[in-house]
């Protein structure tokens, strides 16, 4: 397979205005091939979006380079620039214009006009099914049919690459299901490459052929799902939220000790909500085991004659939050 | 150049598809010019003036100039001894006492301008005090026979058009302190004060260099007129001022022309004399000095070319007087308030244009175009030119609108902005330029959305106050800092028929196109992301 999208040692810093600099993306490495969904998963904040900005040529690397189709996007950002559509976390569009007003407008910024610019403004409004009120101001528009002229606005150009950047953000599951649908469209029967960024395992684990996870600013593992999930191995992960005692480290260590087949323990505890002292989330405790199922009575009865009052208990199959877990010991909702 | 110009047709679009900014850019100013103009103007095109009766104080301490001073070529003689040929050789005497004084400039030929100036203000027979030769002429009874006769040159007529005495209730009163505190009481609505070296700076000074040539030395400039206006009275102050402005550069232009003459008449003899050409051995000069002693009013007959209208190409001076008195109240008043208030909203328009990249920036579609195939000077380069179509198009509409106002107003279409349609275009083009290029330069130095939305009004607001868009006038070297002046300006003049406002367009084109360099170089580190 063709590589459409590399970057070599891709670098951001920012200055922030006490003069001291932050690193936002640190040396990213990646190589996307032609026709896959390759999915940047990480929390907020993990440098998801600078990254996806800097391939798209929307800022400039501070270091290091990216091609697109073989083409730098610091030397030749036009050549490709051609050859990538962007889709925004943000609703990117004149809310005072129409939606086919806006497709037009920004079918124009690529080079089409004429009748090749209408008809593939009709096509695009027939895909995303908002032909019948293409004459309609954005503004008037519903969370969800934004999202989908958002997701047109991207293919005008016909390219051979997308860019996501967390397309699904505040839209309803109704919405969310046609977007996700689009996506895996594009690449079954337009043969596109899709470089899409979430911050949801579930999207990342429906949509991918590969994933990067990032955190930091830093790729901290790359690859399919099976090859990650390998990574924490044939693990069985147990959540379980508790009430407000807190479990001591001593009886972390009683656990792994005492319970057969416990490779890991983490635990989370109570985190104030805001102002009010009532309100905090609840005691989490995350446990990794090879047979989760077998050893979950011992686990509840060890909890339970430490006074911990068990709230609910969770067994999940391996996956890509727990591999985010297991590499950074955080939740990607953390 | 077509994404610049669909980017361009988007900004357009986008401005006038929003009916908040329509009412903020349009109505307002319309609204308010309408108000200040049926309450000042009245309704209705009433055959008197409401300007009329002006109440103007007129000073005149001009000393007048003797012309034997002027055309000082009896103490020049001394240089002529520097001439490039002997007087001998030419047949005239080596010395020249016997010559005598001149006789057509003898001492007590003497003119006064000021006097010339306060006549026509106060609206008074032209009463000249030329004397030549110790005889008295009537300076107004001088006529300019370089423009020939009304039929051969078609001109309606060499008489004073129209009277100030309808425009103007001119007292004449002698001391110019006198004059300035009735100004400031509000007797009068300004006061005309001419100084003592009034007629000295308007006649130039001639005297021979050392090379025997003829030379024009620098006029007086403490002999300037003085306009005392009445702040409370900035219309009237204006008018007045417009009206001595006229009268005075009617004067200027003669001079030179006459002072251009004198020059190359005089340099082209000596230089005659100097090869030959010419052989004054044959001249009697008594008999030609006495010959001189005869002369009549015609010799001073140039001078009826600085009154009459038309002379040497000055008819533009008179106009104003005539527009001025043939305009409807409503229609005159509604030109520099109109165009204030236009211009006043068009600089907001300016500035919050340009600041729409930070609502392009909020909403991600700069970011969307940045991504596409778009270079981002195609993208300032359209920004740029939306912002200066739309000021353009605010300040045409603005005053298709108030053109529409005065002609309810009045009862019959009247066009208020003049009859010079190319100029006035020119105009507006210059100032949306220096509007457009005022608001790049706000949103380029603001570091934040916020500091352009504080220091825009406040910037904006100062050059309205300077400006005059308020309804008082500051002083004339302050209004000059402000682009409202130099436009309100070349409007008035526009719609008083006055074509000469390029200095206007110059200072305004200039002001733009520096604003515009200056904001373009910092506003590019907004489309940075």
């Amino acid at each position: 397979m063709q590589t459409m999208v590399e970057t070599r040692n891709l670098r951001k810093t920012y200055s922030r205005p006490d003069g001291s600099t932050i690193e936002a993306v640190k040396g990213v490495n990646l190589v996307i091939r032609q026709g896959e969904i390759f999915s940047l998963l990480g929390p907020n904040g993990a440098g998801k979006t600078t990254t996806i900005s800097m391939i798209s040529g929307l800022v400039a690397p501070t270091a290091g380079d990216a091609t697109v189709g073989g083409h730098s996007i610091t030397a030749e950002p036009m050549a490709a620039k051609r050859l990538m559509g962007f889709v925004p976390q943000e609703i990117a569009l004149y809310p005072e214009l129409s939606a086919r007003q806006n497709l037009a407008f920004f079918g124009r910024m690529y080079g089409m006009r004429g009748k090749t610019l209408s008809r593939r403004v009709d096509e695009l409004l027939e895909f995303v099914d908002l032909a019948d009120r293409q004459n309609d101001r954005i503004d008037t528009f519903s969370g969800g049919m934004k999202r989908r002229v958002n997701l047109a606005a991207g293919l005008l150009n016909s390219p051979p690459l997308i860019y996501m950047d967390e397309p699904t953000v505040g839209i309803d599951p109704q919405s969310r299901r046609r977007i996700l649908d689009t996506v895996k469209m594009l690449r079954d029967e337009q043969d596109m490459t899709v470089l899409y960024t979430t911050h949801l395992m579930e999207e990342a684990q429906e949509l991918s052929d590969r994933v990067a996870i990032i955190d930091h600013g830093e790729i901290i593992a790359m690859g399919t799902q099976a090859e990650l999930t390998q990574q924490v191995g044939e693990e069985d992960r147990l959540e379980i939220t508790t009430g407000g005692q807190d479990v001591g480290e001593a009886l972390i260590e009683r656990m792994q000790q005492e319970i057969a087949g416990l490779t890991r323990v983490l635990y989370n505890p109570p985190e104030q909500i805001g102002d009010n002292d009532s309100e905090s989330t609840p005691a989490r405790l995350t446990i990794f085991a090879k047979r989760g199922r077998t050893a979950l009575p011992q686990i509840i009865q060890t909890l339970d004659a430490a006074g911990i009052d068990i709230q609910s208990v969770e067994v999940r199959e391996p996956d890509l939050e727990a591999v985010f877990l297991a590499l950074t010991g955080r939740a990607l909702r953390d | 150049m077509r994404k610049i110009l669909a980017i361009t047709a988007k900004e357009i679009y986008t401005v006038f598809r929003d009916r908040n900014l329509i009412l903020l850019m349009f109505a307002t100013p319309l609204v308010l010019s309408t108000i200040i103009g049926l309450a000042f103007g009245g309704i209705g095109d009433s055959d008197v003036p409401d300007f009329a009766a002006i109440p103007v104080a007129v000073v005149n301490h001009d000393e007048g100039v003797d012309l034997q001073e002027t055309i000082n070529l009896q103490d020049q003689f001394a240089n002529l001894d520097a001439l490039p040929f002997n007087l001998e050789d030419i047949g005239l005497p080596s010395e020249l006492s016997g010559f005598g004084p001149n006789p057509l400039l003898q001492s007590g030929s003497e003119l006064n301008f000021g006097d010339i100036l306060a006549g026509i203000l106060l609206s008074q027979p032209i009463t000249g005090t030329a004397t030549l030769g110790g005889a008295e002429f009537d300076v107004a009874q001088f006529e300019c026979t370089l423009l020939g006769t009304p039929e051969e040159t078609g001109a309606a007529s060499f008489a004073a058009e129209g009277s100030l005495d309808d425009l103007l209730d001119a007292t004449a009163v002698h001391d110019a302190k006198q004059a300035r505190a009735a100004v400031e009481s509000g007797e009068f609505a300004a006061a005309v004060i001419i100084p003592p070296g009034f007629s000295r700076r308007m006649v130039p000074q001639f005297a021979f260099d050392e090379g025997g040539r003829l030379y024009t030395q620098p006029a007086d400039e403490t002999g300037s007129v003085e306009v005392y206006a009445n702040n409370g009275r900035p219309i009237s102050s204006r008018i007045l001022h417009s009206i001595v402005a006229g009268v005075i550069n009617q004067f200027e232009r003669v001079n030179v022309a006459l002072s251009a003459t004198l020059e190359t008449s005089v340099n082209t003899l000596v230089d005659s004399l100097a090869v030959g050409d010419v052989d004054l051995s044959a001249v009697n000069l008594p008999a030609t000095a006495a010959a001189l002693q005869g002369l009549d009013a015609t010799t001073l007959e140039p001078l009826g070319c600085l009154i009459a209208p038309g002379g040497n190409n000055v008819t533009v001076a008179q106009q104003p007087l005539v527009a001025l008195q043939e305009a409807p109240p409503f229609a005159r008043i509604i030109v520099p308030i109109g165009a204030a208030q236009a211009v006043f909203f068009a600089l907001f328009t300016g500035v919050f244009g340009m600041n729409s990249i930070y609502e392009e920036r909020k909403y991600w579609t700069l970011q969307r175009l940045i991504v596409s195939p778009t270079p981002r000077s195609y993208l300032l380069a359209g920004k740029l030119l939306g912002n200066l179509a739309v000021v353009f198009l605010q300040i045409l509409i603005l005053q298709a609108a108030l053109t529409l106002v005065a002609s309810l107003v009045l009862g019959v279409p009247t066009f208020i902005w003049g009859t010079n349609i190319a100029a006035l275009m020119t105009v507006t083009l210059a100032l949306a330029l220096c509007v457009s290029g005022l608001g790049v330069f706000v949103v380029g130095l603001a570091k934040t959305p916020e500091q352009v939305q504080l220091f825009g009004p406040m910037i904006n607001i100062s050059l309205a106050v300077l400006g005059g868009a308020f309804g008082f006038a500051l002083p004339e070297q302050a209004a000059r800092f402000s682009l409202i002046y130099w436009g309100v300006d070349a409007y008035v003049d526009l719609s008083l028929s006055r074509p000469d406002v390029s200095l206007n367009i110059l200072v305004l084109f200039c002001q733009g196109i520096a604003l515009f360099f200056l904001g373009t170089w910092l506003f590019k580190r907004r489309i940075d992301l």
